[in-house]
């Protein structure tokens, strides 16, 4: 394990014992303004494309009203995402209703899940009229897992798309699959900004995955950045009142964006303008001690099902099993509601291990120092996957 | 109407035990099915639609199941949502409705356009995408008549739907949260005009209600007050425009107008005439 991946390990996981360093090793930002609502707005560059972003964005697919959007505009927001594919096409026609007359001075992305070039350039097209504008200033083929996904077709749309002055920027979106598709892309050079799940329950490779695009200049976009967290958290279970209430969301999204050199923005989503004022607060306020120990509660919670791929059951299975990648795997299904992409991944295992049983074995070797309750994992990852 | 709407609601609670219609390819002559069928809950919808699935989920969805048929080089991908009751099915259809074009008499509404079609019946919600590029009218049109005729349940639409005039109209549909984006309004109907938006969104007594009432004018700041129904105020909002909001018992409602010429208060109170 490299020591910038054990690095982000520590500080996404060990959110209650880091909390004083965090907060020393906060970065800077790199311009803040102070406004009369006195939110601090902090403004990132977006990787090489030299785009100035508000911190904080907005992510329109559940926006109630272009009400909600035109304000946001006027507050400061400066960066908008939206898709194609969001309301069947009517989320974009409020989006670009509502920035009418702030198209020149905010970034606007969108996104299109067409497989192929020519359809992608058809919603390309589509999008363009729909928001009331001659260009995108990003523009995502959205929802990639793997590198095969991101084809040599789809790429060369956007290439075709930025020569006519369609576009100005190529980007790819991500909801799983990062620590091998983020690498991947960061190596692209035809693709200029990454759009990436991102929050503090999900696999630190996500992380280190992101901070190498940003290293490579590409841009970060973070997405998810809260729902991804609470998203097993319903009414009626007791962490619900003090993750929902209680500061929880916002503290989410200050943990998403608390270091630029591994996310330039973020796009929560939006619903009225009671949220958008209170995610304007993340900026420019550090994530505190409180809200690490809100988040820590809700790993808490988690604690005997999440593994952090320390590496310390490494070589530990009298069967050879190897351990912390079948948790994650599992994790996937269990955290990330992903069973197609966790049960593909199981079968990629060799075969040899894939036929264990763990329930076969009198007892077992592996103890996780962090109370992950090892046995119990992994005998659910055999009985969802190995049939 | 108020019992009506709600005893709708009830009875779509009832409706909800019932069994999710799984579309099958030999429902129409011809098709066959490409790949294993699909089922996804709320928790695991990410899954198949990483990137839309928070605009189903806003909208109550409990289940998908799915298929996709081929005939020729010809795909119809089609899934069939149980959203919970029918007034959040007929919700997320308002919410998918392309306004622009024409409905189609489907369930308790639909739309064909040349690669998609979308209708809503009882509590389900129904999809069917085709690829490829081309014009899949015919085709989307048989599939949506034998689809409709595997779910039971409602074909009437919301009370609501009524209420409000159609002149000038550009769309209406059922926001689930934060009506006008304002989190007091929690879920109603909101209609989009050329000139400005109407809306009525519901409570869950007189009382809540008026507390709502209250907590609005208190947002609103400078309110003057209007006599319609049970009560109403006007007030200026920069992104809203001229507001008139009246409460009718357990409903609120009322217009937002954005552009001069309009009276807010005619239209508010003709609206609270039709709320019952």
């Amino acid at each position: 394990m490299s020591s910038s991946r054990r690095n982000f390990l520590v500080a996404g996981i060990g959110l209650p014992a880091l909390a004083t360093a965090s907060r020393s090793a906060d970065p800077e930002p790199q311009t803040r303004t102070r406004r009369p609502s006195d939110i601090q707005f902090e403004y990132r560059t977006l990787g090489n494309t030299g785009l100035k972003v508000t911190a904080v964005g907005m992510g329109c697919m559940v926006t109630s009203d272009g009400s909600v959007v035109e304000r946001a505009a006027d507050m400061g927001i400066t960066y908008f995402d939206t898709a194609r594919g969001y309301s069947g096409g009517n989320n974009e026609r409020m989006v670009g209703a509502a920035l009418k007359a702030k198209r020149n001075s905010i970034t606007l992305s969108s996104k299109s899940h067409a497989r192929t070039g020519p359809e992608a350039l058809n919603d390309l097209d589509t999008s363009l009229k729909e928001l009331g504008t001659d260009h995108l200033d990003i523009w995502y083929l959205h929802n990639k897992t793997k590198p095969e996904d991101v084809t040599d077709d789809l790429l060369e749309a956007q290439q075709t798309a930025k020569k006519a002055g369609k576009i100005r920027f190529a980007g790819v979106s991500t909801h799983s699959g990062q620590p091998t598709l983020i690498p991947w892309l960061a190596k692209n050079p035809h693709v200029d900004v990454v759009l990436s799940a991102y929050n503090f329950t999900l696999d630190p490779g996500v992380g280190a995955a992101l901070e190498q695009a940003a290293a490579a200049g590409k841009g970060v976009v973070a997405m998810k950045v809260m729902a991804g967290g609470f998203r097993t958290i319903k009414p009626g279970d007791p962490a619900y009142p003090k993750l929902k209430q209680d500061g929880g969301l916002l503290a989410a999204l200050k943990w998403a964006m608390r270091n630029p050199k591994v996310v330039h923005t973020t796009i929560p989503s939006i619903t009225d303008n009671d949220q958008l004022e209170e995610n304007l607060t993340a900026m420019g306020h550090p994530i505190s001690v409180a809200e690490q120990k809100l988040l820590a509660e809700r790993m808490e919670l988690i604690r005997p099902l999440y593994c952090r791929t320390c590496g310390e059951c490494d070589d530990l299975c009298r069967q050879g099993l190897p351990v912390a990648d079948m948790l994650r795997i599992l994790t996937y299904a269990d955290g990330y509601g992903q069973f197609a992409l966790g049960r593909e991944r199981f079968l990629e295992l060799d075969p040899a291990h894939t036929s264990v049983k763990c329930g076969d074995c009198p007892s077992c070797t592996v103890q996780c120092p962090h109370g992950v309750k090892v046995v119990e994992r992994l005998i659910r990852a055999q009985e969802l996957f190995a049939c | 109407m108020l019992k009506i709407v709600f005893g709708a609601a009830l009875a779509a609670g009832v409706l909800a035990a019932q069994t999710l219609p799984a579309p099958t390819c030999n429902l129409v002559p011809g098709w066959t099915q490409s790949g294993a069928a699909r089922t996804y809950e709320s928790d695991n919808l990410f899954e198949y639609m990483d990137g839309n699935a928070e605009g189903y989920l806003i909208y109550g969805f409990q289940k998908m199941q799915g298929v996709s048929c081929k005939k020729g080089e010809i795909t119809f991908v089609m899934d069939v949502s149980d959203m919970g009751d029918a007034d959040s099915a007929y919700g997320i259809f308002t919410a998918n409705f392309d306004s622009r074009q024409p409905g189609n008499k489907i369930g308790m509404g639909g739309q064909i356009q040349p690669r998609r079609a979308v209708f809503s019946k009882g509590q389900y919600y129904v999809e069917i995408g085709a690829n490829p590029e081309g014009d899949h009218t015919a085709a989307l049109t048989e599939w949506t008549a034998a689809l409709e005729k595997t779910i039971s349940g409602r074909t009437d639409v919301p009370p609501a739907m009524s209420w409000f005039p159609t002149e000038k109209r550009t769309g209406l549909r059922l926001v689930p949260e934060s009506a006008l984006g304002l989190r007091l309004l929690k879920r109603g109907y909101v209609a989009q005009y050329d000139f400005g938006k109407a809306f009525v969104v519901f409570e869950a007594s007189p009382e809540s209600a008026a507390a709502v009432m209250q907590k609005l004018k208190a947002r609103f700041g400078d309110t003057t007050p209007a006599t319609i129904a049970d009560e109403a105020f006007q007030a200026n909002d920069k992104y809203l425009g001229k507001l008139c909001f009246f409460r009718k018992g357990s409903y609120i409602g009322g217009y937002t107008i954005s552009q001069d010429g309009n009276d807010g208060v005619a239209l508010a109170t003709a609206l609270a005439d039709k709320v019952r």
